[in-house]
């Protein structure tokens, strides 16, 4: 540049002090263009790629060549000169562009295989991880299973530690069992113990209930012993009256029977075929009025009785009749009628053969009954 | 590599005044304004500093611009045959600016497709490992 800067200043130098004279044959500048020239035409890239530029730049030597040809001022010469050697400078930095856009162009191209290559060997890669991650979960699922296995085991032992202490609870709930058992049989024998001592309490309480008994019981047989003995006094006086007033009944001929004591009046104290007594019967009446005055509590029923001669109603009629009779002599003694009941029982009950003579007799009589009276001394 | 405006102003100052020596001493041919050229020249260089000339090919864009300035100042002088020369010069030096700076950036790329590349087949020999 700094040479480019003064070569203008020496030219016109030089052309100021030969104005307008003759051009020589040659020019400096020109022939620098046209080597400049020849050398890019000589490059098949600037030929190829550049053609347009290489001409106009010929096209400019070639002016420059007629300018000199034609003897014009070497200012011109030197100008068209100028202009050719950069035009060829044009045309070669033109053919360099071009050059290098053709070199993205496939290198691009070439850039993207690469890039599928890269790609290509990115998946190499990751199929390559991949396979080592595959192993190394493999060696992890191993050792998993390893350690599994170790776990099962120790689950193993720990359900048995678990059975020997399940084992050991049992035991220690049967031990606590028993010791229950234990405790409420010692309870159970406590309560049998008081129930015990309850029984002994009741036992004592009826002991002595049953030796206040015994007092009673004492007491009421002493009582009964002195009633007895009352009682004995009484039957003894009572048996002393019964013997009295036996005496006085055989006095009157009483005869002992189941219905009591019974006398017979015979035929022969009642006049014949009459119901009135005779003397002899009145007499033994007298003696049962005084009895019966003497035992007021004793009643008699009067029985009359006949043979079988005669027919039956007078026999009965009669019967009747002799009953009354001894009941009015009894009555007129002082004898309550009350105390006296009478009865005829005519043929019916005879006491002797009624076909002879003497046993008529015995049929034809009055009985006189004495129901046994309780021999009460009270009454 | 970047002149400061010091230098430049030099520059621009040594090209004037050759410009008015020559436009003085060798008014040989009268030529009209150089409008269309102008133009083109500007457009050029718009076009060089939107591709990144500035950054890829900081020399060409400097010249170019120098140029530029130069032609405009010979404009304004009315030395119009200047005017064209520098204008011509200042669009063929911008499009070379344009061509380096695309250049550049395609070769750029293509390093960075290489370098793609690169990563990935050292990611394949990791991955392979």
């Amino acid at each position: 540049m700094q040479k480019n800067r003064y070569l203008p200043l020496s030219l016109i130098a030089a052309g100021i002090l030969s104005a307008c004279s003759t051009v020589p044959p040659q020019n400096a500048t020109l022939s620098d263009a046209r080597s400049s020239y020849n050398s890019a035409r000589s490059n098949p890239q600037v030929t190829k790629l550049a053609p347009l530029e290489l001409k106009e730049a010929g096209e400019t030597l070639d002016k420059a060549d007629a300018a000199l040809t034609k003897g014009e001022t070497e200012t011109t010469v030197n100008q068209l000169a100028y202009l050719a050697k950069q035009k060829v400078a044009i045309a070669e930095e033109t053919a360099r562009r071009k050059n290098a856009e053709l070199e993205v162009a496939s290198s691009s191209a070439k850039r993207d295989q690469v890039r599928l290559e890269a790609r290509t060997a990115e998946a190499d890669a990751a199929k390559q991880r991949a396979e080592i991650a595959q192993q190394t979960a493999d060696q992890r699922a191993q050792a998993l299973a390893v350690a599994s296995a170790q776990s099962q085991r120790d689950q193993t032992l720990i359900a048995a530690r678990l059975a020997e202490l399940e084992e050991a609870k049992k035991q220690a709930a049967i031990a606590q069992q028993a010791s229950d058992e234990q405790a409420a049989a010692l309870t159970e024998a406590r309560i049998q113990a008081e129930r015990d001592q309850a029984l002994i309490n009741a036992r004592m309480a009826e002991v002595e209930e049953a030796r206040q008994q015994a007092t009673l019981a004492q007491q009421a047989a002493d009582q009964r012993a002195a009633a007895l003995a009352e009682a004995n006094a009484k039957a003894e006086r009572a048996q002393a009256l019964i013997a009295q007033q036996e005496m006085q009944l055989k006095e009157l001929n009483a005869k002992k029977t189941d219905r009591g004591m019974v006398i017979t009046l015979g035929d022969v104290l009642f006049n014949v075929n009459k119901a009135a007594l005779s003397s002899g019967g009145i007499a033994n009446v007298k003696k049962l009025a005084e009895f019966l005055q003497k035992y007021p509590q004793r009643n008699v029923v009067i029985e009359g009785h006949t043979d079988s001669q005669g027919s039956d109603s007078y026999n009965q009629a009669l019967s009747e009749r002799r009953a009354e009779a001894v009941q009015k002599t009894l009555v007129e003694m002082g004898i309550s009628r009350d105390r006296i009941a009478t009865r005829g029982y005519g043929e019916s009950t005879p006491v002797a053969n009624n076909e002879t003579a003497a046993g008529r007799q015995l049929n034809r009589r009055v009985e006189i009954v004495l129901p046994d009276a309780v021999p009460d001394a009270q009454r | 590599m970047i002149k400061t405006s010091r230098q430049m102003k030099d520059a621009v100052r040594t090209l004037s005044v050759a410009a008015a020596a020559l436009g003085l001493m060798a008014g040989c041919a009268s030529t009209p304004a150089p409008t269309e050229q102008m133009a083109l020249s500007r457009a050029a260089l718009d076009t060089a500093l939107s591709a990144g000339g500035n950054e890829y090919a900081p020399l060409q864009l400097q010249a170019a611009m120098n140029k530029m300035d130069a032609a405009e100042k010979a404009l304004a002088k009315e030395d119009y045959a200047e005017a064209r020369k520098l204008a011509e010069q200042a669009e063929v030096d911008a499009k070379l600016a344009s061509a380096m700076a695309r250049s550049a950036k395609a070769q750029k790329a293509s390093e960075a497709v290489q370098d793609d590349i690169r990563v990935l087949r050292q990611e394949i020999d990791r991955n392979a490992k």
